[in-house]
């Protein structure tokens, strides 16, 4: 009698003590979003998981640099990469537009041109601004057009809430930036709404609030030819972590693979790395937030040659990166060794200088 | 006293059978050692799967036993995907999409692997009794 008493009152504790833990996963911005929420009810988790999901898709529809928004109808990138094409007056463009143009101009230029988003056309030359791409031919000529335009962040132009471009090559392609910006947004929304806790992951790149519980977040980092986690890493309040691969876009051809990040100097994707991880603390305010700088680094010090890759990451304020080079050889910098917890004991890196 | 004659000689005796150990001998123990290092190494320190989750688009489909062989279609906004469980481990077997990197991902295994097909919108993930991690950076 008494014993299912017992029972039946741990079956009742075990009710009460249920984690506040909530979970989402949807696909927008064409990649898998993954929201959790620690310490709020479910319902109110839901709401606020749904506006960040709205948040993401408006901003998605807003900034696609190939997709039509609505029916024929180009998105607010899309117009304005329109109007450079034709050297048309400028364009009026709304308050977020132009402090996320001057942002992306300030870490182009900080990345001496490695990170390009105004190379849209090289992208698209490359089979790259599709959904589904089939293998392409490599189009020689069409590509060296577009590494001899020099389209630069510095053809735009941005005075009186308006925007337009000197070089009619220059084509708008945010891919690189968008994500770590949705991420800023989601985190700077769920502040304001006094949310303690939280984890969110766009494709890959993930920024942390508070903890889960009385741990940290904890973030497994993909192996680029594996399909297990390499390491793990405790993110605390307010660090964001970027992942660049040759394995998230690519195609073979000949045996050869053929990455999404291209290198503006050449037109030709990077092929001396697999994968390059950065992870960023907590950003002063009015200036680049944590989310975007961990999507926007990686690249530079991805396309960066072997020995100038500490440069590349220290142009950027990264203290906190590793590389995996297309041999498979981790190079990690000293920061970022402490941070890092090997899945598999016996990991051999190098630590960089 | 007697106890410790009996050691004494226990000892001689195995003084004599290392003595006598060939080369051969050797090898299969160190063999051994290192087949013990690394089923440890694969078997501990990364925890076996016994579960694997499938999402379809923002809903979890089913969650299956790897303790089976099974078959398993469903259909994602481009088509049907097969996935299969065998021994332990799942895989993306077909899949509509153009890439196809969702099957070269291969056998999954361990907790906290996962595969994704964001053409197709369909996912697997590994689920132990531990969770290594929250969510995955790639």
């Amino acid at each position: 009698m008494i014993r299912s008493y017992l029972f039946l009152c741990a079956l009742l504790l075990t009710g009460c003590f249920k984690e506040p833990f909530y979970h989402s996963q949807s696909y927008v911005f064409g990649t898998l979003v993954d929201i959790s929420i620690y310490g709020e009810s479910e319902a109110r988790a839901k709401v606020l998981s749904n506006h960040i999901l709205q948040d993401f898709q408006r901003l998605h529809d807003r900034l696609h640099a190939w997709k039509p928004s609505s029916q024929g109808k180009p998105s607010e990138l899309g117009a304005l990469n329109n109007a450079f094409e034709r050297g048309a007056a400028p364009l009026p463009i709304a308050p977020d537009l132009a402090l996320i143009l001057n942002d992306a101009k300030n870490l182009s230029v900080k990345s001496n041109g490695l990170f390009n988003p105004a190379i849209g056309h090289l992208i698209g030359a490359w089979g790259f601004q599709h959904d589904e791409f089939n293998a392409p031919r490599i189009d020689s000529a069409s590509i060296n057009q577009w590494v001899l335009a020099k389209p630069s962040m510095n053809d735009i132009i941005i005075e009186h809430h308006a925007a337009y471009s000197t070089n009619p090559a220059v084509k708008l392609d945010l891919g690189g930036y968008a994500k770590g910006y949705a991420l800023d947004v989601a985190l700077n929304y769920l502040r304001r709404e006094h949310v303690k806790n939280a984890l969110i992951n766009i494709g890959g790149n993930i920024i942390a609030m508070g903890q889960h519980g009385n741990q940290a977040w904890r973030v497994g980092i993909q192996h680029p030819r594996a399909p297990t986690a390499i390491a793990t890493l405790d993110l605390p309040d307010g660090w964001a972590v970027g992942t660049s691969g040759d394995y998230q876009r690519y195609f073979m051809l000949n045996g050869q693979r053929y990455c999404h990040i291209i290198d503006p100097r050449s037109g030709y994707p990077s092929q001396h790395t697999q994968s390059v991880t950065v992870l960023v603390a907590p950003q002063a305010p009015h200036q680049t937030q944590a989310g975007v700088l961990s999507d926007v680094a990686s690249k530079p010090i991805f396309i960066e040659s072997v020995e100038n890759r500490s440069q590349a990451a220290k142009a950027l304020g990264i203290s906190h990166f590793m590389v995996i080079d297309e041999k498979s050889h981790i190079f990690v910098s000293k920061d970022m060794a402490s941070k890092l917890h090997w899945l598999a004991g016996d990991a051999k890196f190098t630590i960089l200088p | 006293m007697q106890n410790l004659q009996s050691s004494l000689s226990r000892l001689v005796r195995l003084k004599a059978i290392i003595q006598a150990l060939l080369l051969g001998d050797i090898c299969v123990v160190l063999g051994g050692l290192v087949l013990v290092i690394y089923l440890f190494k694969n078997l501990w320190i990364n925890e076996p799967a016994t579960k694997v989750q499938i999402s379809v688009g923002d809903k979890v489909f089913a969650t299956y036993s790897l303790n089976q062989q099974r078959e398993i279609i469903i259909k994602g906004p481009l088509g049907e995907a097969t996935i299969i469980i065998s021994q332990g481990r799942a895989r993306f077997a077909k899949s509509p999409c153009h890439t196809q990197y969702c099957v070269h991902q291969g056998w999954l295994s361990h907790a906290g692997q996962s595969a994704i097909c964001l053409p197709n919108q369909i996912s697997l993930a590994l689920l132990g009794k531990t969770k290594p991690y929250d969510t995955l950076n790639y």
